[in-house]
């Protein structure tokens, strides 16, 4: 049990995340892949505030902050999301390109 | 008084600049209510007064060494230019021919252009020429005198160009323009080269250092080559020959300054650079070659003409090349005696064939006929000016000629068969004009043709006593050549080649035993000389077809090489906009992944230097290790 692997498996989930967050055509799997990079933030932090800080530890403070934000952060996606499908009736990412040339 | 005579010679030509000044407020729109006649007798007032000046100041330059004045000009940067003028009686005895010859001119102007609504421009136009020949005429300064070439290039344009509707006048003055200019140029290179060589412009300065000058043959031979070009352009020699015959497009009273003392500009120069001329013999032998065969070519072309103006124009061709041929065997005193004699005798040619030519239908020779009759004074014009271009005692030619040929005796004896032969065929070529002009019945276009009105035979009838008078003349100022001096066999032989010429020509052309038009038996002859030796079709093949050819690829390669190379840079910039804009794809997804790119690549950059080279090391081990396995 070394930091090493608790930042090693943070970023190849961030990494996992990036991918499903640019490839992926449906909308809501996008905010999916949106938790899964603050995910990867979360266990960043909690690795870093147990191994470098568990006195203070500052980092399951920010951790809290971010699951809070997450939290946030989907109900205004899925929001959003709704609203597009309502006008739109779809949510396939390749169809919201109005802003092109 | 004398003194203040020729102290002010340089009037002269101010006052002919005036003059041509005063006539430009006639022109159409600016004074309407007199008509423009004024101009013209403001400008006759002006020459009037500077052939005054210069008949009063001609006895007291006589026997007097030639004054100098020096008018300082421009000085800067080592470089003096300061304006010589020479007062001698040869440049003083040339400002009153000129200034006589442009008053008559302008007297026969109002006659002839009594209709034209151009008098102010014609009247101002030969104000500036009278001013640019009278200034050539006092110039003692080479760089000067190719400054006032050129002003007088300009002024055969523009007067050669009046009449400027129609198409023939238009290339005529276009032609005579450049071909002046051809010379013109090299002469420039020749002026230009000729100052760090001799130290000076002065030619009496010019003079003194070639008689001792010792130069490089090599190096004075193309200055010289150089400095003829532009004599060539300007007194019509082959090959630049062709221009003085379409210049006759322009009004007779300007031809008549033209063909008398205009052409003789270019041989002026050229008599005042004999000395530099004539320190390389091949330079000297170019100018008697190219005097030789203008001289023989000219006048066998005039005998071929048919329009009555390009017969007098190719003689005058031929007889500047006697110039040539004079002054290319040093004979200086001969050239200026001839370019005086034919001076008259050619403008009172030109007056009599522009009375014909004023109110005839038509100018070909072949169908005038009968004139004589009707035109007694225009014919007797016509015979004393015959008499007088051609070796006729005692009229004048016949001393230039015969002192010219006297000279060359010893020395070159083919040259005095060149000089007998251009004699002989002159004196046909005149005498054809002539009979077939005014001898003869009258034809269907000579047949209401009266004699000029009196502000045109005035003019004519005083040109035509003075040719009469001017051995006497000659005598009086001790210019003729001393008859125990001269070859009387070259005397005989010149008469006889007068004689020859003309009788021939008369018993052809006034006689009815050979059928006319004159057919020779070889038509190719006939064609060769009637079409100017082709020399305009050998122009147009090549210098005409080569200039074209090379404007056109330099447009071309303008066209599209360089104006392409920076539409090009446009084009580029157009299509990658166009083509980088598709890069905004309007996807959020490629957004975010080109971000995410380029702050990873960012940050590799910023990095690189903590982790960069240990990462090449280990893949270099790596692919090492890889390989070598």
């Amino acid at each position: 049990m070394q930091l090493q692997y608790f930042l090693l498996l943070a970023a190849a989930v961030f990494c996992i995340g990036i991918y499903g967050l640019i490839t992926s055509r449906n909308a809501v799997r996008v905010l999916m892949s949106i938790e899964l990079l603050l995910n990867a933030v979360n266990l960043n932090l909690m690795a870093f505030s147990n191994f470098l800080d568990p006195l203070a530890i500052k980092g399951q403070v920010f951790t809290v902050f971010v699951i809070t934000v997450a939290a946030a952060e989907a109900a205004v996606g899925l929001a959003i999301i709704l609203a597009i499908y309502r006008n739109r009736d779809t949510v396939d990412m390749e169809q919201f390109n109005l802003l092109k040339w | 008084m004398m003194e203040f005579l020729i102290q002010s010679v340089w009037l002269v030509p101010c006052y002919a600049l005036i003059g041509g000044l005063l006539a430009v407020p006639w022109s159409p729109g600016i004074i309407r209510r007199t008509g423009p006649r004024p101009a013209g007798y403001v400008n006759f007032i002006m020459t009037f007064l500077a052939f005054l000046h210069s008949v009063l100041s001609l006895p007291a330059t006589w026997h007097q060494p030639p004054q100098q004045i020096f008018i300082p000009w421009l000085n800067t940067a080592g470089l003096d230019l300061t304006i010589a003028i020479e007062v001698s009686s040869v440049s003083v005895a040339a400002l009153v021919v000129i200034t006589g010859i442009n008053l008559l001119a302008q007297v026969y102007g109002f006659g002839y252009m009594e209709m034209d609504w151009g008098w102010a421009r014609f009247y101002s136009l030969l104000g500036l020429f009278e001013a640019g020949l009278c200034a050539l005429a006092l110039c003692n300064s080479l760089f000067f005198s190719y400054v006032i070439l050129e002003i007088l290039t300009l002024g055969t344009y523009l007067l050669v160009g009046l009449w400027f509707s129609q198409p023939l006048v238009v290339t005529g003055a276009r032609d005579a323009f450049l071909t002046k200019r051809v010379g013109d140029l090299f002469l420039l290179m020749g002026v230009l080269a000729l100052l760090p060589l001799a130290g000076t412009w002065n030619f009496t300065e010019l003079a003194e250092w070639a008689a001792t000058a010792n130069v490089d043959l090599k190096v004075i031979t193309p200055i010289g080559l150089a400095l003829i070009a532009g004599p060539m352009g300007k007194c019509a020699q082959f090959p630049l020959h062709l221009w003085l015959d379409e210049a006759m497009e322009g009004p007779i009273p300007s031809t008549i300054l033209r063909n008398s003392v205009v052409v003789v500009s270019g041989a002026w120069v050229l008599i005042k650079l004999q000395p530099v001329l004539a320190l390389s013999p091949i330079v000297m032998s170019v100018l008697v070659g190219i005097g030789a065969v203008t001289a023989v070519g000219g006048s066998l072309i005039a005998i071929a003409q048919i329009d009555i103006k390009r017969c007098l124009s190719y003689s005058v061709s031929a007889y500047m090349g006697l110039v040539f041929i004079a002054v290319g065997t040093q004979q200086d005193e001969a050239a200026l005696l001839l370019v005086l004699t034919h001076a008259v005798a050619a403008a009172l040619l030109v007056m009599s064939t522009g009375a014909i030519v004023w109110n005839s239908i038509t100018q070909d020779v072949t169908l005038l006929g009968g004139l004589w009759s009707r035109r007694p004074v225009s014919g007797i014009a016509f015979i004393v000016g015959t008499l007088g271009l051609i070796g006729f005692p005692p009229l004048g030619s016949f001393w230039a000629l015969l002192k010219l040929a006297s000279a060359l005796w010893e020395t070159q004896p083919w040259l005095v068969g060149v000089i007998i032969v251009v004699n002989a065929l002159t004196a046909f070529s005149l005498t054809r004009e002539f009979s077939l002009v005014f001898g003869g019945k009258p034809k269907q276009m000579s047949e209401r043709s009266p004699e000029i009105h009196w502000p045109m035979a005035l003019p004519m009838v005083i040109l035509l006593a003075f040719t009469l008078h001017l051995p006497l003349v000659l005598q009086s100022l001790a210019l003729l050549p001393s008859w125990e001096m001269l070859n009387k066999d070259v005397a005989l032989l010149l008469i006889w080649s007068s004689i020859f010429g003309c009788s021939i020509s008369g018993v052809i052309y006034l006689g009815n035993a050979i059928a006319k038009p004159v057919r020779l038996p070889w038509k190719g002859l006939q064609d060769l000389i009637a079409y100017d030796f082709y020399t305009p079709n050998l122009y147009r093949l090549s210098i005409v077809f080569s200039v074209d050819i090379i404007s056109k690829v330099t447009d071309i390669v303008d066209r599209f090489v360089v104006d392409g190379i920076v539409n090009l840079v446009g084009l580029i910039s157009i299509f990658g906009g166009e083509g980088l804009k598709y890069s905004t794809s309007g996807q959020t997804q490629f957004y975010a992944f080109t971000v995410l790119l380029g702050v990873g690549l960012f940050g590799v950059l910023m990095s690189w230097q903590f982790w960069g080279d240990q990462f090449l090391d280990l893949m270099y081990s790596y692919i090492s290790v890889i390989l070598n396995s």
